[in-house]
């Protein structure tokens, strides 16, 4: 598991997006074509005190935009990241943040074997499925994820976990990655999933 | 000054920093094109410097252009110049730049095609297919192997020693066999410390489920493969717990690593192949970027550039302006030690020596105006009579004296030919008419003595003319001088003959007396002894000599009279009341005439020599009457009147007038004269006394025939002291004493 700095905010999206956007335009403007965007999901996510310390469990439905899945197919390696934060929660002021985990996994296919390749980048764990569906499906299972220890949070507190996935487009190459910061059918990120942390 | 520099400073820097700021996220951004994963972060900031630039300038170069436009159609001096610099710079900058970008997105569009070949592609897919061919034989051989191990199991007790005999003699990893729900019933494993055998994966579960065996590459994270085979054993009995048996086999050494150097680099070349259009738009979007901020920049540099070039024209502009209203005082600022700079330094050098120039002509001016005026005032108190005259003979100038001389307002005829100003003035006629003459023959430079003849007798004026200078050799024009100098030769008369009467009195009066003694006693001693006709002889001759040197003494008196100067006594008396004693002594006389009287009783007491007044009277009324001797209805007529010049200065005219015969009209100017006389008797000395003894009041004298015949006589006599000094020559005027002719 992968623990990062009590510091560390999540990306949103900026304002420059759309002024480079209306710049550009000409540049990348492409034929609109029924497409699929694609889209993340969280199907279910609840946590479980174990041992003094809180485990994770969540459903993630990952269904590729036709953009990434054809750059998949091309062997372009797709990371997919899994951002979790434990807040507590305060009546008037911004909730701080008392935990954030990333849970990163690679999905690339296997040309020769032609399988998908899904490589939790946490663990370097590996595993290969012999179809999308079943790589995806696979990625997007989260089982006893440990997420924080039950002594680091005070008992007065309330607090919150929410938990969101989406192609992380930095790690995508260059020239893609220029393009994929303008384009829709390469921001693929679900909504916030939140829920109260209890045990 | 420094508020200036300290702002070009600022803005220098600015510029500076945003130059270099711009290249940097240029820099970046085509770091970011090329997949450098640490710039990776930084994209949106450069993204965004980039998108700021661009709009940065784009407000820039708006603002330049409204106000170039606004400078045009308000015709602001330097705008249509700084316009063409614009358009030209623009052109000049804009267009290489659109070809090169042009020429740039083909080139890379041409590049990066040319990395990709379908033959590489195709070899490239025949060389997976043989790797994965080849791994289909070898999974074909363990499938094989596996399935001959269950077939082997089916009838073995011993299934631990049977598979571990297996993994040795297959060099498989793990050989484990599954019994119902994933039971692990027996396994083998190459690996020593303790761990549970790996399950079959649900596709594998599925396919044996339909009674077909399963093997499936895995692809391990270090390289190489784990080949997986699954075979169903066959049961013994229908009764029996199906079970199946799944073999690991790992693929290393050679055949491993080539067939992960063919899936790398058919992976590899399959990512470059999608990435084809990705590139050539991020590398076109980086072209645009760098061109729109170089286009951009270029344009601004087009406004900047040509602003600091126009702006010490246009400072120029306003300069020439300035002075061209006469501001001499203007200086520019000197942009650079360039032509400009020059050319900035030769205008204030132009402008300051502009100004001292006119400041020298202003005081040559102011000089030239004082000494104008000097010449002015000089003209118009001197007595000499001064006028100027265009090359066309216009009146251009004249003093109040040649007005006065000629007895005409000059002042109103300016600008006016010569010949039309003459008008009716009969002095001025003459005088133009001598002026005309001489100058119609050319002769520019002359000096005459002209004799006008005016109603008040005769003029004499000495006249000189001299032509100003002029352009090419004509004259600019005339200027004619000249000088009553008639009194003046009545003056130089009057002396000769005041000098003539002393020596007549002086050399002829000593003699007179001892010639008539000699006659007396010559008459005395020889009468008595001669005879009667000797006697009446002598008687004769003596009493003629007696009578003759009786006449040459009253003839000397008279003129020792008339040159007597004795010492003026002034005091003030009635005029009026002195003329009736005068006249009271001549009523007395039985001569037969008539003497009338009309006196202004408003004439004050006059202040002057009453004996001289009465002497004046004396010799008019008894000129009046020798000249009526033995005219029929003989008359005198006497009048007085008061004349007022200016409101203090009075004068006392007293006019004599007969019905006789008058002045003969060819000497009316000389009767003035001694000896002048149309009388048959008369020493002629008369009117001259009267006229040296008015002259001596500083009055003035007058001779002239009446219209209706005979002769007047009228004179000027100041009432006071300051009436006599301000009679000075021309007033009161001429024609205020009335000449007629009777």
């Amino acid at each position: 598991m992968e623990r990062r700095g009590l510091s560390c905010r999540r990306a949103r999206a900026g304002t420059p997006r759309l002024v480079g956007l209306i710049a550009l335009a000409a540049v990348l403007w492409q034929p609109a074509a029924a497409q699929d965007e694609g889209r993340f999901d969280i199907r279910s996510a609840y946590t479980s005190l174990r041992d003094g310390v809180y485990f994770l469990d969540a459903r993630v439905e990952y269904r590729l935009s036709d953009a990434a899945l054809e750059a998949l197919e091309s062997g372009v390696a797709l990371t997919l990241e899994l951002q979790i934060e434990v807040t507590r929660r305060r009546r008037f002021l911004p909730d701080p943040e008392v935990a954030m985990l990333r849970q990163r996994n690679q999905l690339q296919f296997h040309a020769l074997s032609q399988r998908y390749v899904v490589r939790n980048l946490n663990s370097g764990e590996q595993a290969s499925y012999a179809t999308l569906y079943a790589a995806l499906n696979a990625a997007g299972r989260i089982a006893a994820l440990p997420l924080i220890d039950a002594s680091l949070l005070d008992d007065d507190d309330d607090y919150d976990v929410q938990l969101r996935a989406l192609l992380d487009v930095r790690e995508i190459p260059g020239p893609l990655r220029l393009l994929a910061f303008w384009l829709d059918d390469w921001r693929l990120a679900s909504e916030w999933y939140t829920w109260p942390l209890r045990p | 000054m420094a508020v200036k520099t300290l702002k070009r400073l600022a803005y220098g820097t600015l510029m500076l920093v945003g130059a270099v700021l711009w290249l940097s996220a240029l820099l970046l951004l085509s770091k970011t094109a090329q997949s450098s994963a640490e710039f990776g972060r930084l994209h949106e900031l450069i993204l965004l410097i980039n998108a700021a630039g661009v709009l940065i300038l784009l407000v820039l170069i708006a603002i330049n252009l409204l106000r170039l436009v606004t400078d045009y159609r308000r015709h602001v001096g330097g705008s249509r110049l700084k316009a063409r610099m614009v358009t030209m710079f623009v052109i000049l900058t804009v267009l290489p730049l659109l070809l090169v970008y042009w020429f740039s997105v083909q080139f890379l569009h041409r590049g990066i095609e040319s990395w990709f070949n379908v033959e590489v592609e195709e070899g490239l897919g025949d060389a997976l297919d043989l790797s994965r061919t080849a791994l289909d034989i070898l999974m074909g051989e363990y499938l094989q192997r596996t399935e001959a191990m269950a077939e082997t199991l089916a009838a073995e007790d011993d299934v631990v020693g049977a598979l571990s005999a297996f993994r040795t003699e297959t060099g498989a990893t793990e050989v484990t066999v599954f019994g119902r729900y994933g039971r692990i019933i027996a396994t083998a494993s190459g690996r020593t410390s303790g761990f549970l055998p790996t399950r079959p994966s649900s596709e594998a579960l599925m396919q044996i489920r339909q009674n077909r065996p399963y093997v499936s590459p895995e692809p391990l994270a270090d390289g190489g493969y784990l080949i997986t085979a699954v075979a169903p054993i066959p049961s013994r009995s229908p009764a029996d717990e199906q079970r199946i048996l799944q073999s690991f086999y790992l693929v290393t050494g050679r055949l491993s690593s080539l067939a992960d150097a063919v899936e790398r680099a058919y992976t590899r070349y399959g990512e470059l192949v999608f990435l084809r259009e990705p590139l050539k738009n991020s590398f076109t979007l980086t072209l645009t970027v760098v061109l729109l901020l170089a286009m951009l920049s270029a344009v601004y540099g087009a406004f900047f550039a040509a602003r600091r070039l126009v702006a010490p024209i246009q400072q120029l502009v306003a300069g020439t302006r300035a002075v061209a209203q006469g501001d001499f005082d203007t200086r520019l600022p000197v942009p650079a030690r360039d032509e400009m700079g020059f050319l900035v330094n030769s205008f204030n050098d132009m402008t300051r020596r502009l100004a001292a120039a006119r400041e020298q002509a202003r005081q040559s001016q102011a000089q030239v105006e004082s000494e104008r005026a000097n010449l002015e005032v000089i003209l118009a108190r001197l007595s000499t009579g001064v006028i100027s005259l265009e090359p066309g003979l216009e009146l251009r100038t004249a003093n109040q004296a040649a007005g006065a001389i000629l007895g005409l307002e000059l002042e109103d005829r300016l600008g006016e030919p010569l010949g039309s100003a003459a008008g009716e003035s009969s002095l001025f006629g003459q005088f133009v008419g001598v002026v005309e003459r001489r100058l119609s023959t050319g002769e520019a430079d002359w000096r005459e003595q002209i004799v006008l003849r005016g109603e008040a007798g005769r003029r004499v004026l000495t006249c000189a003319c001299t032509a100003l200078p002029g352009e090419g050799g004509t004259p600019g024009g005339f200027v004619i001088v000249f000088d009553d100098i008639t009194a003046l030769l009545q003056a130089q008369r009057d002396a000769a003959w005041g000098e003539v009467a002393r020596r007549l009195a002086h050399e002829i009066k000593n003699p007179l007396t001892p010639i008539q003694l000699s006659a007396e006693r010559i008459r005395r001693r020889y009468l008595s002894s001669m005879s009667e006709l000797d006697a009446q002889v002598l008687e004769r001759a003596t009493h003629t000599i007696v009578q003759q040197v009786e006449a040459m003494k009253e003839m000397v008196n008279a003129f020792s009279e008339y040159a007597r100067v004795p010492d003026m006594e002034f005091s003030r008396f009635d005029l009026n009341q002195l003329i009736g004693e005068v006249i009271d002594l001549y009523r007395a006389h039985e001569h037969g005439i008539d003497i009338h009287l009309d006196l202004d009783r408003a004439l004050p007491e006059v202040e002057a020599d009453a004996g001289r007044v009465r002497q004046i009277l004396h010799n008019l009324i008894r000129n009046a009457e020798e000249a009526l001797e033995g005219a029929p209805d003989a008359r005198i007529d006497i009048l007085t009147r008061l004349h007022r010049q200016g409101d203090h200065h009075e004068f006392a005219e007293i006019v004599v007038e007969d019905n006789g015969p008058g002045f003969p009209a060819d000497a009316i100017e000389q009767v003035f004269d001694p000896y002048v006389t149309s009388k048959p008797k008369g020493t002629g000395l008369g009117l001259a006394i009267v006229k040296k003894l008015v002259e001596e009041h500083a009055g003035r004298i007058e001779a002239a025939n009446r219209r209706a015949g005979g002769a007047r006589v009228s004179l000027l006599l100041p009432v006071n002291e300051a009436a006599r000094s301000a009679m000075t020559p021309g007033t009161p005027r001429r024609h205020d004493v009335q000449r007629e002719r009777a």
